[in-house]
């Protein structure tokens, strides 16, 4: 096993990502609030679901990159 | 044990409190009344007269001075509860004794009427088990007696004296429920209602309740504690009742009926039913009050709106994504998204699962009214109607008529008015 490092850009990547998941996840409330015509109030007490929400984005986006990286990292290798 | 001090902050003021409890009047002098002693005397320590002295022996305010009893294994019984009371075969010798200022009469129903009344012209106050009587008619010689004594009368309907049934009824009166469409009540047991005879000579004396000599059956013994919450609820009387009954499984010589049902209706249209099976116990017990905004169910203690907040929209929007992907899918399963969020669950009366049935509340009070000779509000009318409402309908079944509520056995109370002053006193 070897150490591995996660550069500063690579974490900077990761948070504005995870914001931007959270950033999606509250339009979607908004969206779904003004759609069923439920309280505004949902903005702060669906909090939980909106921080669920982002997270389960977050790992897809995650997912989606991984198998991205590993489709091009099979082609790179291929080609040297 | 709630205290009336409890009782208060549950209701917010002693006025807000006496408008849907009257009776509670019973405690207006309990600061005064520390020290003091109700000396009482337990005519019929059975089973019930023994739960009945539980609670008695709890309140420092109450003394057990006699108890009286023909059945030797529940004087043995009562005895271990009450070592130093004195003990009578006969209920006339009990009412001789100075020491007893007041008597708790739990024998079987076909007795009532005779003691209570030789207990009121003897001078003593009453607190009588339900139904108060086997007829209207002695019910009302009963509650006569009691006026024209002045003596305190209190029949063990404890419900009255409920913390949550308390609370209902504030609710129901401040129109939280809207308008009252009606009130379903029942009680289901699967059981052959019988205690168990050491000696088949006292069979009728101990299993007294299935037998027409002594009991009224389902009626008096059930009926009568939740015909009352209609009453209560609607703050008026049923003047119209109908009936059927029959032994349809307990066939094994008792002849009171096993299978009830009875329909009260009042003057506005509204009815209130009760129904009893003692061969299939899966709903239990219940009395319902529906309103056109909500519905109590007062022994589960719970309320419930009709109409449910929905779900948050993000809940929504997350069932409506799901149902567009697939719903067009044969094999999909158990949703994932959590449609159950708006389900009706309702809530608790009180906040919490109920405990109590309010008996200890309805002895406290009886204790009070025997300390200060007080009759409190309304409990000896909430009595009445509750063993007449049930009588009437025994009336109903057993003759297959429709009766209307008699003028004769109408007192001066709610929508009623008396007839006539003339009694058989």
């Amino acid at each position: 096993m070897k150490d591995t490092i996660i550069t500063v850009k690579r974490k900077k990547i990761e948070v504005i990502t995870l914001v931007a998941c959270f950033i999606i996840a509250c339009i979607v409330n908004i969206y779904a609030i003004a759609k069923f015509n439920t309280s505004w109030s949902e903005i702060f007490t669906s909090l939980g679901y909106v921080l669920i929400f982002s997270v389960a984005l977050y790992i897809a986006w995650s997912i989606i990159r991984l198998a991205y990286y590993l489709i091009k990292n099979t082609f790179t290798k291929k080609k040297r | 044990m709630k205290t009336r001090r409890e009782f208060l902050k549950i209701s917010g003021s002693a006025g807000l409190l006496l408008a849907t409890v009257p009776w509670f009047s019973a405690f207006s002098d309990s600061k005064n009344t520390m020290g003091e002693k109700a000396r009482i005397g337990v005519i019929g320590p059975g089973s019930r007269g023994q739960f009945l002295m539980s609670f008695l022996m709890k309140n420092p305010k109450v003394e057990i001075v006699a108890i009286c009893d023909n059945y030797q294994p529940s004087i043995n019984e009562a005895l271990k509860m009450a070592p130093d009371a004195k003990v009578y075969q006969d209920y006339r010798k009990l009412l001789e004794d100075k020491d007893v200022d007041g008597v708790v009469i739990a024998v079987p129903l076909n007795i009532h009427h005779e003691i209570a009344i030789a207990a009121f012209e003897a001078g003593k106050h009453v607190f009588c088990e339900k139904a108060m009587a086997m007829t209207p008619a002695d019910c009302l010689h009963m509650y006569d007696t009691h006026k024209r004594t002045g003596k305190v009368f209190f029949v063990g309907q404890q419900r009255l004296f409920c913390d949550r049934y308390i609370e209902a009824m504030q609710m129901v009166h401040s129109g939280t429920f809207g308008e009252i469409e009606g009130i379903r009540t029942y009680w289901f047991r699967n059981g052959d209602w019988r205690r168990p005879v050491p000696n088949p000579e006292l069979e009728r004396k101990i299993n007294w309740r299935l037998y027409k000599e002594y009991s009224r059956g389902l009626m008096t013994e059930l009926a009568c504690h939740q015909l009352q919450i209609g009453t209560w609820a609607l703050k008026t009387i049923p003047n119209k009742i109908m009936g059927h009954g029959a032994i349809t499984y307990w066939k094994d010589g008792r002849e009171v009926y096993d299978n009830v049902s009875a329909i009260y209706i009042f003057d506005n249209g509204v009815k209130m039913t009760f129904e009893s099976i003692i061969s299939n116990k899966f709903y239990g017990l219940e009395e319902q009050i529906l309103g056109n905004k909500g519905t109590i169910e007062l022994e589960k203690g719970k309320y419930f709106y009709e109409t449910v907040p929905p779900a948050p929209g993000f809940l929504q929007l997350i069932n409506d994504v799901e149902h567009k992907l697939f719903d067009a899918i044969p094999f999909a399963g158990t949703s994932w998204a959590p449609e159950t969020a708006n389900e009706n669950t309702g809530d608790y009366i009180t906040g919490k699962r109920p405990k109590t049935d309010g008996t200890s509340v309805l002895l406290e009070a009886y204790a009070e009214a025997v300390i200060t000779g007080k009759q409190p509000e309304q409990i000896a009318e909430e009595g009445y109607y509750a063993s007449v409402l049930c009588l009437l309908g025994h009336q109903a079944i057993e003759e297959g008529v429709i009766p209307d509520f008699p003028d004769e056995y109408k007192l001066d109370y709610l929508n009623h008015k008396r007839a006539t002053q003339t009694v058989s006193i």
